[in-house]
């Protein structure tokens, strides 16, 4: 499917939400020195008025991302956050990674429970984090992609006339040209006719590869 | 008593009582009445015994009368019959003065006979040889009147009749009455003379009257107008009982009076008057003493009924139980609160010889104890103050009592027995436990949320330093195994790489000296704590748990002992973490001796004593010993005994030992314990007990003063 994906993905950014500078600082650091981009936010109102500066029902985020995500912090907590995010239906395209300190586990277990990609106790193990949120970003670039395909067969479906439509749910159903065209009362040509630009524009090959997209990417 | 006044009933409910008098004005008038009435009565029966013995009297005064009437017709009639007698033999006028003669003698009232003629001249005459003669002094012809009157009228009616009376002066200068009695004498149916007797009044009435007539009455013959003419009787009549009669005599009536020498009856002496006065008198008094009696026992009674319900409802109201008993102890007295308390009833505990309320295992105690305060009345020292113990209810549950007992004495000073009263503690300690337990249970939420919220401050202090420096150095390190940039040279360092890792170990040191800062601060507060050490006795410091231990104790049957060295010690600790420990020895050792310890043996002694320091160190130790008789320590407990977390209670946290250990460590001493020897009669060879040792450095000091 990469094969005829429409744009690639971009480079992945890494958001750090915790209250502690030196942590954001630190952790950003860290991920530089893997060669990852990431944007730290001092607080949950700075990271939720970073969103609302994006275009969610169009499509963000468009590159990869992961969100660390403190437990404990004045004002909005990581979990009050998490909730609003999910409720966005974000958190496949853009993973929650919780970091907690002591005595925090339980709720970062209900937390991962809910859906969270995972947590980390501090003090943490940084390379493995950076694993784990390498982990993150590839989980976040296939989200995007699924979400990109999905987007595209429901624009190539709507792109099709009311005929070709037609003839498709009839390919689908594994019937020869020769039998849609006598139920559509349409020549055997003409239905090829249909059938081809069909193809074209749901930008497959055969009926077969036809049937995989609708069945993987059906809304 | 048909004269009786208005009946009384009239009176009580007369209108004219006052309507608002109430009880007061009907009871006075009833009073009235009846002593109106007594009076009444009294009066009747004076006045009708009196009237009946006037009337008796009248009686014999009339009885009298009619007897001498009688007698004096009788006579008049022998005196007619007499002289009729002469007349007979009339042709002898020579036997005439033996006759007369006769009949002078045989009639004494007869004073004179006399014979006339026709034309009433006297032709014979004879005089009573008994009285002197009558006509001496003044002549029979001057005193002829009357008695011609009457021969005028004897002749007429041919009849013998009676004159006038008549006063007939004696020769000694007095006189007598007299009657002349004419009968006419007639022969042959002719009138030819008159026989005329002169009757001596006195004299008559002295033969007519009876022997003892004359004693009792005095006999007269009274004219109309009541002028006596004669009288007869050794005594003089008084006048009050008086009786005529008319004697009619022919010709001329004679008025006959009988006048009883008895006077009118006194009051006072007339026997039964005084007798019957008298015993109404007493009667009348008797009922009053009676009546006022009655009255005020009927209001002794009333207040003795009042103060005896009162008293009632005092005790039945009372809260308190109230006991008392005899010199033998046996309960001879319970009020309904102790009944209750309890459980069982007045009679039950009355009829029983050993109380029911003491829990089968102190009988024993408590007999003792009854002896001994027994003892110490008998010697005046019954103790006044309350004591603690134990009851059983009746369905068995134990619970705590106050007792405050006195000697139940009487007024004449003899000790009967003993009175007690007896409060129900087990509410009060119910509170008390609660209260207690919630606060060790807020203490202990207390000290854990201390200790949670120290422990995750100092995570996360630490966490945010350490994580950074983790970073940090992580990124370095990452930096450093890193190749170059695609199309960059490997060979040649990356330029921007040193700047980088300078950053990096400069924040790396920083935060390594803001996680040294926390530590430091851990360290001032540790420190600050130790600075708080104060130097107090080791009396003190028990003493300061001990109520809470005895609380503990009491709960499970426990008693506390405690065994001091002296002089006391004096050491120099955080008195707020010690007692700390105290109390968490106690009460591990109190709650060793629940289950398997009798009640006898549940001891838990807290002893104090001192002993010379280890070599190394100078000075000597107080050792604190918390020794319980319960089954001891098992050997695999022992050896993990002071490790964090373990625990042997389901609830505990395992900490306990572990941090007793730490707070003696911390003041310089050390703890152990050790299992006590099992007792020779022990079977099964189990420890009887176990001794917690805690040494705390003794205070070199001065002496105590004093």
């Amino acid at each position: 499917m990469a094969s005829h994906a429409v744009q690639p993905l971009g480079i992945p950014v890494v958001y750090l939400v915790d209250d502690e500078t030196v942590v954001r600082d630190a952790l950003a650091w860290l991920l530089r020195s893997r060669r990852l981009l990431s944007e730290g936010f001092g607080h949950a109102e700075a990271f939720e008025a970073y969103l609302a500066t994006r275009d969610l029902a169009g499509g963000w985020p468009d590159a990869p991302s992961c969100l660390l995500l403190d437990v404990r912090m004045p004002g909005t907590s990581g979990l009050v956050l998490f909730e609003r995010l999910i409720e966005r239906g974000l958190t496949s395209a853009l993973p929650v990674i919780f970091l907690t300190g002591h005595g925090d586990v339980p709720t970062a277990v209900a937390a991962v429970k809910r859906g969270a990609f995972d947590f980390v106790e501090k003090p943490f193990s940084d390379n493995a984090l950076v694993d784990r949120v390498l982990q993150a970003l590839e989980a976040s670039g296939q989200a995007i992609l699924q979400r990109r395909g999905r987007l595209a067969v429901q624009r190539a479906l709507a792109d099709l006339t009311d005929r070709e439509r037609e003839v498709m749910e009839r390919v689908i159903a594994g019937q020869a040209n020769k039998l849609i065209a006598d139920e559509l009362d349409i020549s055997v040509r003409t239905v090829e006719v249909h059938r081809a630009r069909m193809f074209e524009k749901m930008n497959v090959r055969s009926a077969v590869e036809l049937a995989n997209l609708l069945r993987e990417q059906a809304p | 008593m048909t004269t009786a006044p208005p009946p009384p009933a009239t009176l009580a409910t007369s209108p004219s009582a006052p309507p608002d008098g109430g009880s007061r004005s009907p009871r006075l008038l009833l009073w009235v009445a009846l002593v109106f009435l007594l009076v009444v009565a009294q009066t009747l029966l004076v006045v009708l015994t009196l009237r009946y013995e006037q009337g008796r009297a009248q009686d014999r005064t009339d009885d009298q009368a009619g007897a001498a009437q009688g007698e004096i017709r009788r006579r008049a009639q022998l005196v007619l019959q007499g002289l009729q007698g002469l007349q007979t033999r009339d042709g002898d006028s020579t036997a005439w003065p033996g006759l007369a003669e006769a009949l002078l003698r045989s009639q004494r009232e007869i004073a004179r006979i006399e014979r006339r003629d026709a034309r009433l001249q006297i032709t014979a005459a004879a005089d009573s040889p008994f009285h002197p003669p009558l006509f001496q002094r003044m002549p029979r012809a001057e005193m002829g009147l009357e008695a011609e009157v009457a021969c005028g009228i004897a002749r007429r009616l041919a009849t013998p009749a009676f004159s006038r009376s008549q006063f007939v002066p004696l020769s000694s200068g007095l006189g007598v009455e007299v009657v002349d009695v004419c009968v006419p004498v007639q022969q042959a149916g002719e009138l030819v003379g008159f026989h005329v007797a002169t009757l001596l009044l006195s004299q008559w009435l002295d033969e007519a009257r009876g022997a003892d007539t004359g004693r009792s009455h005095e006999l007269s013959f009274v004219e109309g107008d009541g002028t006596r003419l004669a009288r007869s009787g050794a005594v003089r009549g008084a006048g009050v009982y008086v009786a005529e009669r008319v004697v009619d005599l022919p010709g001329s009536p004679l008025q006959l009076r009988v006048d009883a020498a008895e006077r009118a009856p006194s009051l006072i002496p007339n026997l039964a008057t005084a007798l019957v006065l008298g015993l109404s008198i007493a009667l009348f008094g008797v009922v009053l003493l009676l009546v006022r009696d009655g009255r005020r026992r009927a209001a002794a009674e009333e207040a003795l009924a009042e103060s005896l319900g009162f008293r009632k409802a005092m005790e039945d109201s009372l809260l308190t139980g109230l006991r008392a008993r005899d010199r033998q102890g046996r309960i001879v007295y319970v009020n309904p609160a102790f009944c209750r308390m309890v459980g069982f009833s007045a009679d039950e505990l009355l009829r029983a010889t050993l109380p029911p309320y003491w829990p089968p295992e102190h009988v024993a105690d408590y007999q003792r104890r009854q002896a001994e305060r027994q003892a110490a009345a008998v010697a005046d020292e019954a103790p006044h103050q309350g004591y603690e113990t134990v009851f059983m209810r009746q369905d068995g549950e134990r619970f705590p009592v106050m007792i405050y007992e006195a000697p139940l004495v009487t007024g004449t000073g003899k000790q009967t027995g003993w009175m007690s009263a007896v409060l129900d503690l087990s509410s009060q300690r119910k509170v008390e436990d609660l209260s207690r337990q919630q606060q060790e249970r807020l203490q202990a939420t207390a000290r854990l949320a201390s200790v949670g919220e120290m422990a995750s401050l100092l995570s996360h202090e630490l966490n945010q330093p350490l994580s950074a420096i983790a970073s940090y150095a992580t990124g370095s390190l990452n930096l450093l195994h890193a190749p170059g940039l695609p199309g960059a040279d490997p060979a040649a360092p990356d330029p921007e790489l040193l700047p980088s890792l300078q950053h990096a170990l400069e924040r790396i040191a920083e935060q390594a000296e803001r996680a040294g800062r926390v530590i430091k601060s851990v360290h001032d507060f540790v420190r600050r704590r130790h600075q708080a050490h104060e130097v107090i006795a080791a009396d003190l410091l028990i003493e300061s748990v001990l109520p809470l231990v005895r609380l503990q104790a009491r709960k499970t049957g426990a008693r506390v002992e405690l065994d001091i060295a002296q002089p006391v010690p004096r050491v120099k600790v955080d008195r707020t973490m010690v007692e700390q420990v105290l109390l968490n020895l106690a009460r591990n050792g109190i709650q060793a001796m629940e289950a398997d310890t009798p009640l006898a043996e549940r001891v838990l002694l807290l002893r104090v004593r001192l002993a010379p320091a280890p070599a190394a160190a100078a000075g000597r130790w107080v050792v604190f010993s918390v020794i319980d008789a319960g089954p001891g320590i098992p050997a695999d407990v022992a050896q993990r005994l002071f490790t964090p977390f373990f625990t042997t209670k389901p609830e505990g946290m395992g900490l306990g030992l572990s941090l007793c250990r730490t707070v003696v460590e911390q003041h310089g001493g050390a703890m152990d314990f050790e299992n006590l020897p099992a007792r020779p009669g022990n079977a099964g060879g189990r420890a009887s007990g176990t001794e917690f040792r805690f040494t705390l450095p003794l205070l070199a000091t001065r002496p105590p003063p004093g």
